[in-house]
């Protein structure tokens, strides 16, 4: 008897799968490709996006990660004593010494709108914001740490235990530190300066002597370079076009060799990420070394460098003038 | 019907096959979202990398002034390449490792263009930084130059240059290459003339960015060009058309699988509805001859009921048969008996000896009479014997002729003849009984001074008797039951008889392992044949069930 309801059993689920199997033909239905806004003819910059996205419960934990000495191995170093908040989050000397840390080859830069950068560090040799954390993670003369010794580090604060518990669904693990991290990272974006306000449209933000520095930085060139949402940060180019900028200064690094000590091409030698100018009057000094003290000095030495030409007072101020009208607000407050 | 195994192996057989295979298709079923996702990138990465090349050149010719779009075509081809590494798993594994293969040569060839893309930008950037500068200077320095006396020379030369640059800017060939090197020359000729105008610094940036422009103006082309004959799309394509392919394997798989998937179902619906189909022929079945079994049980019942029935009717008939045939003996000793009691002393002594011996043979008829009784009682009970003993069967049948013609006063012509062996073993009470009675009866039924043949034949393994008479035979009917107790022939109520002798014989012969047939023909006579075995060895209770 049971074995009869059985025999049925399985016929009706036969029966119910030809039904299943003997109809039906997939249509693709194919969606149209998303179309993409052509800049043509739009200015060289553009401004930073208004808001951005980003997870702000990790960027919060994140925020107090870069802290965090207990990131480091030796639980000494943390991402702040390079990278200073009150200093556009860069460092003020012209190359970092983080405690008993070898002194930082180059100057370091700031950490703002970094999500916007094409390649990351003067030479370029990290494609992602990603593989740049993780590198200087594990570097010896960074963090010397790695995720896995920051996590057992953070597992010993219970605040931490609690507060990664609270944000990520399996709690401290040394993946979710990165997140963390990241998504810090990724928030550290400056939005709203006076010359994006002008940029969209408010032709009062800025001063007629910004706009004047602004048609120089064009017409000079400078915009050839340091263009985009970054204003740089997509480009590399070779430091000293017109005039030998390592002669003049009279000695030699390593580090001088840019992006040479990444690609190994001959055409690389002395050739830089060009930085982004965002907020570039708060990050003082300039420079892959940290060369220039202020602006004026740096403004000065790319014209001699790249356009072989000695800016005369007024040309310079204006310069300088657009360029501290790029300095934006973070979290609604002006930097 | 049996149940068939094979039928339910196979039933098993595409049950299981039938839910192992949905499993397998479940796991490596379509999923048409990935596939969509997936076939949608392949065709972005053509798509977009026109996009790039399309932003190099616009970059190249200064329509775009910003390298964002560039950077986000690029980072967009990393991505889709990255994301085209999960095949889909439906294509399956070789698929896979081929896709993979041409991912691979297209990842290389995205890795050449990012470089020359990258190399093209710093280029770019250098050359239109010259050119946005180079005339601005130039103009600077005309005007300056035009201010002096004697600068109308270097004016010239230095806007000479400016055409010449101009013209090599839009086309760049050897003819507005040579004109530049031309003016570039007339130029530097003209430097000792512009020191002294104190615009000798000026000159040697214009020559500068002059040569700047003239050197890096084929590398940037060169450049562009290398760029657009990255073989990115091509391979793209033919990434498409793999996927396409095995895209189309995939699908045909998976119509096969669905083909077999239903086969296997209408197979398992066919073989299941033939199981049950013959499940319930086989309950049809057995429910009939469950009824057959219990009608032919019912039937044996009934079978059983009668002959009980008829086994009592039986026992009535032969009670009162046997009071009725005791009765009329009975009645003459009991008549006879008063009769000498009253009437002896007036009686002849002829008279009364004649009653004396009536009642004699009455009482001869009554202890006869009870003889067959018991014997066919005791046959009936299953208590019977033969008791054979050696005889000599002429002698013994010669002996009983003898005596029946004595007791007969030699009424009949008995014709007796004997042949064979004469020793035999047999039980002579029974035997007396048998041949006795056939012997009677014939003289009993048949007219006085016929002839009566009594035949005996003894082979080596039996006795034959045959005892044939030429009297008024037996009607065809009644034969069935002749042999049956107190049963007489239709045409024998006239012939004062019992009814037992036939059945005394029949049993007695029985119980001899013996059989007896009887021939007859209505109103000429009637023979009996007695075939019993020569030696009877083992005694035996009658066959008889009662």
């Amino acid at each position: 008897m049971i074995s009869s309801v059985c025999s049925l059993l399985v016929v009706w689920f036969a029966l119910g799968s030809i039904g299943l199997f003997g109809c039906g033909s997939h249509q693709n239905s194919r969606a149209d490709e998303a179309h993409e806004t052509d800049p043509l003819g739009a200015q060289p910059i553009e401004p930073l996006p208004l808001t951005s996205d980003f997870d702000v419960a990790r960027a919060a934990l994140g925020e107090e990660l870069f802290r965090e000495p207990g990131l480091s191995g030796d639980g000494k170093v943390a991402c702040t004593d390079c990278h200073h908040e009150s200093h556009g989050w860069a460092d003020d000397s012209a190359h970092s010494r983080a405690l008993d840390r070898p002194e930082s080859p180059v100057n370091v830069p700031t950490m703002y709108n970094v999500r916007y950068l094409y390649k990351l560090a003067w030479n370029g040799k990290y494609e992602t914001l990603e593989s740049h954390v993780d590198a200087l993670m594990v570097n010896p003369k960074v963090m010397a740490s790695s995720w896995e010794i920051a996590t057992k580090h953070l597992a010993e604060i219970p605040r931490y235990r609690q507060r990664f518990a609270k944000v990520f669904r399996d709690g401290l693990t040394p993946n979710n530190v990165r997140e963390a991290i990241l998504d810090y990272e990724r928030s550290l974006v400056t939005p709203n300066a006076p010359f994006d306000r002008y940029l969209r449209g408010d032709a009062q933000a800025v001063s007629a002597e910004v706009k004047e520095g602004y048609a120089m930085f064009k017409s000079y060139g400078c915009s050839s370079c340091h263009q985009g949402v970054a204003i740089g940060g997509n480009v590399f180019e070779r430091f000293g076009v017109l005039r030998d900028f390592f002669a003049d200064r009279g000695h030699f690094d390593s580090a001088d060799l840019g992006r040479f000590n990444v690609t190994q091409r001959e055409q690389d030698r002395f050739v830089f990420r060009v930085p982004s100018l965002r907020n570039v009057a708060l990050t003082a000094p300039y420079f892959h070394d940290g060369s220039a003290a202020t602006l004026e000095d740096a403004v000065k030495a790319m014209a001699n460098y790249q356009l072989g030409r000695d800016l005369d007072e007024r040309d310079r101020a204006a310069l300088v003038a657009f360029l501290r009208s790029l300095t934006g607000e973070y979290r609604g407050q002006t930097l | 019907m049996n149940p068939s195994p094979a039928l339910r192996v196979a039933l098993a057989i595409f049950a299981f096959g039938f839910l192992g295979l949905l499993g397998y298709s479940a796991l490596h079923s379509f999923d048409y979202a990935q596939e969509e996702a997936y076939s949608r990138d392949l065709r972005r990465v053509p798509a977009v990398t026109a996009q790039l090349n399309e932003r190099v050149l616009k970059s190249r010719s200064a329509l775009m002034t910003q390298y964002d779009p560039l950077v986000s075509a690029v980072r967009d081809l990393r991505a889709l390449l990255t994301r085209l590494q999960l095949v889909p798993k439906f294509l399956g594994d070789a698929a896979a490792l081929d896709l993979r293969a041409k991912l691979q040569q297209s990842e290389v060839a995205l890795h050449k263009k990012d470089e020359l893309v990258e190399s093209f930008k710093t280029h770019n950037s250098v050359l239109q930084n010259s050119l946005h500068y180079f005339p601005i200077l130039a103009n600077s320095v005309i005007d300056r130059a035009r201010a002096a006396p004697t600068g109308a020379t270097v004016a010239s030369r230095i806007q000479a240059l400016i055409s010449a640059i101009m013209l090599f800017d839009t086309s760049a060939d050897t003819e507005s290459t040579a004109r530049v090197r031309a003016a570039q020359s007339d130029l530097s000729n003209a430097l000792s003339a512009a020191r002294e105008l104190e615009l000798g610094h000026e000159l040697e940036l214009i020559l500068a960015h002059s040569r700047i422009i003239l050197e890096r103006k084929p590398i940037t082309d060169a450049l562009v060009q290398e760029v657009l004959s990255v073989p990115l799309p091509r391979l793209a394509l033919s990434l498409e058309e793999a996927y396409s392919r095995h895209y189309r394997a995939a699908t045909s798989r998976a119509l096969l699988l669905r083909q077999i998937l239903v086969g296997l179902a209408l197979g398992t619906v066919v073989l299941g509805l033939t199981d049950v189909i013959l499940r319930m022929r086989r309950a049809a079945l057995a429910l009939q001859t469950a009824t057959g079994e219990l009608r032919q049980a019912n039937a044996l019942l009934a079978r059983e009921r009668e002959k009980e029935r008829e086994l009592g009717e039986l026992k009535t008939r032969f009670v009162s048969m046997t009071s009725h045939e005791f009765r009329t003996p009975l009645s003459v000793i009991v008549s006879s008996t008063d009769l000498l009691e009253n009437y002896s002393e007036r009686w002849t002594p002829e008279r009364r000896k004649d009653h004396l011996e009536r009642i004699r043979a009455a009482a001869g008829t009554m202890d006869h009479l009870l003889d067959d009784i018991l014997l066919i009682g005791r046959a009936e009970a299953g208590v019977l014997r033969a008791s054979p003993t050696e005889l000599n069967l002429d002698e013994f049948c010669g002996n009983l002729v003898e005596s029946l013609e004595h007791s007969s006063a030699r009424s009949h012509d008995i014709r007796y003849a004997f042949s064979g062996n004469p020793t035999v073993s047999l039980d002579e009470r029974l035997l007396s009984e048998v041949v006795g009675n056939l012997l009677s009866n014939a003289l009993k039924y048949s007219p006085q001074g016929s002839q009566v043949d009594f035949d005996v034949l003894v082979s080596d393994e039996q006795c034959r008797f045959t005892v044939g008479d030429r009297g008024i035979g037996i009607p065809e009917a009644d034969t069935p039951r002749l042999f049956e107790s107190f049963f007489r022939a239709s045409n024998a109520n006239q012939i004062k008889g019992s009814g037992l002798g036939l059945a005394v014989v029949k049993k007695a012969v029985e119980v001899q392992n013996g059989t007896v047939e009887v021939e007859t023909r209505l109103g000429q006579g009637t023979k009996f044949v007695v075939l019993v075995p020569r030696e009877l060895s083992i005694s035996r209770s009658s066959s008889s069930e009662l």
